[in-house]
């Protein structure tokens, strides 16, 4: 009786545990939080990472850590919604960590680049705000936003408010960012003591809804030395911190990246980018314009696109592209009909209705990158054997060979190399119930879904190892960089109060040559690890599109 | 004048005529006759008779023993046979018959011996006989090198016996199969390049990228790379390995009975193709090819901050 007790304990302690995290995610998530945030707030991260969802008391009593520090921890990890809460039974408020979410840091350079790239350096300042602050008013963004590239711009020139505001709007529009929840305005007043934790709500409808905001104003430098001609003192330069005194008008109107809005747009960069490599220009632009136009109205999540009808694409179609109507409803029906299967036709109304099999395209990615992978590691031949089992699903050793057209003994040799790294997988077909070898039947065969799991492992351990290394050289040289930072702080304040051009050189020569040599090593390493971590970032995201589809398949 | 009692002596009561009668039966009927007819043509002779001049002419290798659904049937055999088989006692000669039974497909020793219920090393010596008289050869197994089949010493081995046009000599001719594999694949390329180029509707340019089996089988027919004589299907398992490569993808058509190259009405094109994603961001890192990749981690022998991979790769 006593053990039955025991057991439906356990299993109503699996279910409040989060889904088990993996060493090398757990170890990935410890450096970002570090680097991101610090050595406090690393602690208590990982500590709720790994021990699932706690109070705060519980918190304090095992990192050991004051509870003030706690508090200020616990208050960044959720302003970055890293860590949520919720109130159990009792009134004991609990906090949980969000995995996932912390991976995503890995991918913030990603995102900023992507606005960069559709709404120019505004859009780009906006997001990295947004990204680095958490959650923030858009009074705030805006006034911050103008502000910095008014330092970027010439002399006498300065960012107007209503451009950053603009730019804003558009983003909000398509749906980039978000409001986040909010507290609810509770109807009576007194109905009691309030609760331990708000639970914070958000109407669909509200979520992109811009707030009438009539921001005047111009973005300012932040030493506007440059614009006196005569240089006054700094004391009598008029103080720039009145207009902080003013009332807030949105305040409490937070808002923060949508990062699946991006997850959303990365997919399509891919989905449309595979089959620009596989067909032409043209079908990978029509193919884009029916993503384009399903982007607000397909839940990212789906299987398929809304079906489009072919008028409806002909209409949308980028201005510089005049193609005729007809050969567009021909690269429809050869994109229909491709082997790729990534568009297909549900309908013969308004000219032929499209879906694109968002799901299919997905699974297409993640096998190209297995393969991809094989092919690397292991060569074009082992490759070879890769695609043709995970094309005919279940082989045998003979088969194999025939199908493959290498000599037994070599294809042997491959074939227990990828089962070894888990590639491969063998099913086993008894022919009699006492499962004798000799009268058994094995089957090669490529289970996608867990090598695409397996491959995502090593992803996570692979940048892992490359943020280490990228810390482990930094720490390696830190004397050579604190130097050259003193160096130029030195350089930077003779400039300030005009020094002569000999002397700033003395002063540059205290860096010697093979210094500045090992200082341009530095440089170049850390650029090319950065850029490695962002490459396999990408392999990571396609890779969990791919299981998360899969997953949520019905 | 007392009766003497004559016995009517049969004219042909002589074995040596009875035999020769039946040899002359035979001979009327190539097909083998049964027991009835020799019955019906020499009613007079003796059941014992007729039997013991039988077995006389199985034992000396002239008739041939068959059982049919009616009976036993007895055919003439085949002179210039009965002449090898002259030395040969009852066991050879059923092994023979067995070896001669699976063809060209060739039969292995013990397959034999389950046939004939022989032991082994009456078999084994039966076997060296044979071969020693050149009437059966062993042929080596392509699928397994130990095993030897046996089979007539005049007949072509099967294809599936010595591998066909891939294997000369038992042995895989790997470059043979890379070299056409290269070559199917500069012509599919080639014609795709044509098709781009010419810039026409979207429909006639991918129709005119295809190939068909048949043209790429002409192809290198005129190359002349080849010394044996490849056939279409050999071609399309070339073909197929290049599909496996991911270099070519492969659609079937419907095509009318007549058109050159189709195979029960339809037709197998190929294409070109390029990779959908370009080699994949894990590769570009050295972790993501490391070998020791299980036993990195920091502190350890191994681990990320004296790396010589990384190392070396950061070195480029």
């Amino acid at each position: 009786m006593k053990r039955k007790l025991y057991y439906i304990f356990l299993f109503f302690l699996a279910l409040r545990l989060p889904r088990t995290m993996t060493q090398a995610e757990i170890k990935l998530c410890s450096l970002l939080l570090q680097e991101h945030f610090g050595e406090i707030v690393e602690k208590i991260g990982v500590h709720l990472i790994r021990t699932g969802s706690q109070p705060l008391r519980v918190i304090v009593h095992d990192t050991g850590t004051s509870p003030d520090q706690v508090k200020k921890a616990l208050c960044v990890l959720i302003q970055h919604n890293l860590v949520i809460y919720q109130v159990h039974k009792r009134g004991v408020v609990e906090y949980e960590a969000q995995c996932s979410h912390m991976l995503r840091m890995l991918r913030y350079p990603r995102y900023i680049y992507t606005t960069k790239t559709l709404y120019s350096d505004t859009g780009e300042l906006i997001v990295e705000e947004l990204l680095l602050n958490g959650k923030m008013t858009m009074s705030a963004v805006v006034k911050k936003v103008a502000d910095r590239l008014t330092e970027t711009m010439e002399d006498g020139k300065t960012m107007d408010y209503a451009e950053v505001s603009n730019t804003f709007v558009r983003l909000a529009d398509t749906h980039f960012v978000q409001r986040c929840p909010v507290v609810p305005a509770t109807e009576d007043s007194d109905s009691g003591p309030p609760p331990p934790a708000p639970t914070l709500v958000i109407n669909e409808k509200d979520m992109y809804v811009v707030p009438k905001l009539n921001l005047i104003g111009k973005g300012k430098r932040r030493r506007s030395s440059d614009e006196d001609a005569a240089g006054e003192p700094k004391a009598k330069r008029p103080k720039q911190s009145t207009d902080n005194k003013e009332p807030i008008p949105d305040d409490g109107i937070y808002w923060q990246a949508n990062l699946d809005r991006f997850h959303q747009h990365f997919r399509d960069q891919a989905i449309v980018s595979a089959v620009a490599n596989r067909m032409d220009q043209t079908s990978s632009e029509i193919v884009r314009t029916m993503l384009r136009m399903s982007e607000i109205t397909t839940p990212s999540s789906a299987p398929f696109t809304q079906p489009l009808s072919s008028n409806e694409i002909f209409r949308s179609l980028p201005v510089g592209y005049n193609i005729s109507k007809q050969v567009l409803d021909q690269y429809l029906t050869l994109l229909a009909d491709d082997p790729l299967e990534f568009v297909g036709k549900s309908g013969d109304s308004g000219g032929g209705m499209y879906v694109i099999n968002l799901h299919k395209a997905l699974a297409s990615l993640a096998t190209a990158t297995l393969e991809s992978v094989v092919q690397e590691r292991f060569g074009s031949r082992c490759a070879r054997i890769f695609r043709l089992v995970l094309q005919k699903k279940h082989l045998e050793q003979k088969q194999v060979e025939d199908f493959a057209m290498i000599p037994a003994k070599e294809a042997k040799d491959m074939l227990y190399k990828m089962l070894s790294e888990n590639f491969i997988s063998l099913q086993e077909i008894p022919k009699t119930p006492d499962h004798a070898p000799s009268r058994t039947f094995y089957l090669y065969t490529v289970n996608v879904l867990s090598a695409a799991r397996m491959l995502l492992h090593r992803c996570y351990k692979s940048i892992a190892n490359l943020i280490e290394r990228r810390q482990f050289e930094t720490k390696e040289n830190k004397r050579l960089l604190e130097k050259s930072q003193r160096v130029e702080a030195i350089i930077a304040s003779m400039q300030a109060t005009g020094a002569e051009a000999a002397q700033l050189q003395e002063i540059e020569e205290m860096i010697t040559a093979p210094e500045r040599q090992q200082l341009e090593t530095l440089k170049r390493n850390v650029n090319k690890l950065d850029a490695s971590e962002i490459q396999v970032d990408e392999t990571i995201f396609l890779l969990e599109s791919y299981i998360e589809s899969t997953m949520k398949r019905p | 004048m007392a009766e003497v009692k004559v016995k009517v002596q049969p004219p042909d009561a002589d074995p040596v005529e009875i035999e020769n009668r039946i040899i002359e039966l035979c001979q009327q009927f190539p097909h083998g006759i049964t027991d009835q007819v020799i019955q019906n043509e020499m009613p007079h002779i003796e059941a014992q008779q007729r039997a013991v001049a039988i077995n006389r002419l199985l034992s000396m290798g002239q008739l041939d023993l068959l059982r049919s659904n009616t009976g036993l049937l007895y055919r003439i055999k085949d002179s210039q046979n009965a002449g090898k088989m002259k030395g040969s006692d009852n066991q050879e000669k059923l092994v023979y018959q067995i070896i001669e039974d699976a063809g060209n497909k060739g039969i292995w020793s013990r397959d034999i011996r389950y046939k004939s219920n022989l032991p082994l090393t009456e078999i084994n010596k039966i076997l060296k006989n044979l071969e020693s008289k050149k009437l059966i050869k062993a042929v080596k197994s392509v699928a397994a090198s130990k095993k030897k089949v046996y089979m007539l010493y005049n007949l072509q081995p099967d294809r599936s016996v010595t591998g066909g046009a891939w294997y000369s000599d038992q042995d895989f001719e790997s470059e043979f199969v890379e070299v056409l594999n290269q070559q199917c694949f500069k012509f599919l390329q080639s014609k795709a390049e044509t098709a781009r180029e010419s810039k026409q509707n979207p429909m006639i340019q991918r129709n005119s990228s295809f190939a068909s089996s048949h043209e790429v089988w002409k192809y290198i027919c005129e190359l002349g790379i080849s010394k044996v004589e490849l056939s279409m299907e050999d071609i399309e398992t070339i073909l197929n390995t290049l599909i496996y490569d991911g270099k070519v993808e492969m659609t079937i058509i419907a095509a009318k009975e007549g058109t050159v190259g189709s195979v029960d009405g339809h037709m197998k094109l190929y294409r070109a193709v390029s990779p959908i994603i370009p080699p994949t961001g894990l590769v570009r890192a050295p972790c993501g090819l490391c070998p020791v990749f299980d036993d990195c981690h920091e502190g350890g022998e191994i681990s990320p901050s004296n790396c010589i991979y990384m190392t070396e790769w950061l070195e480029f």
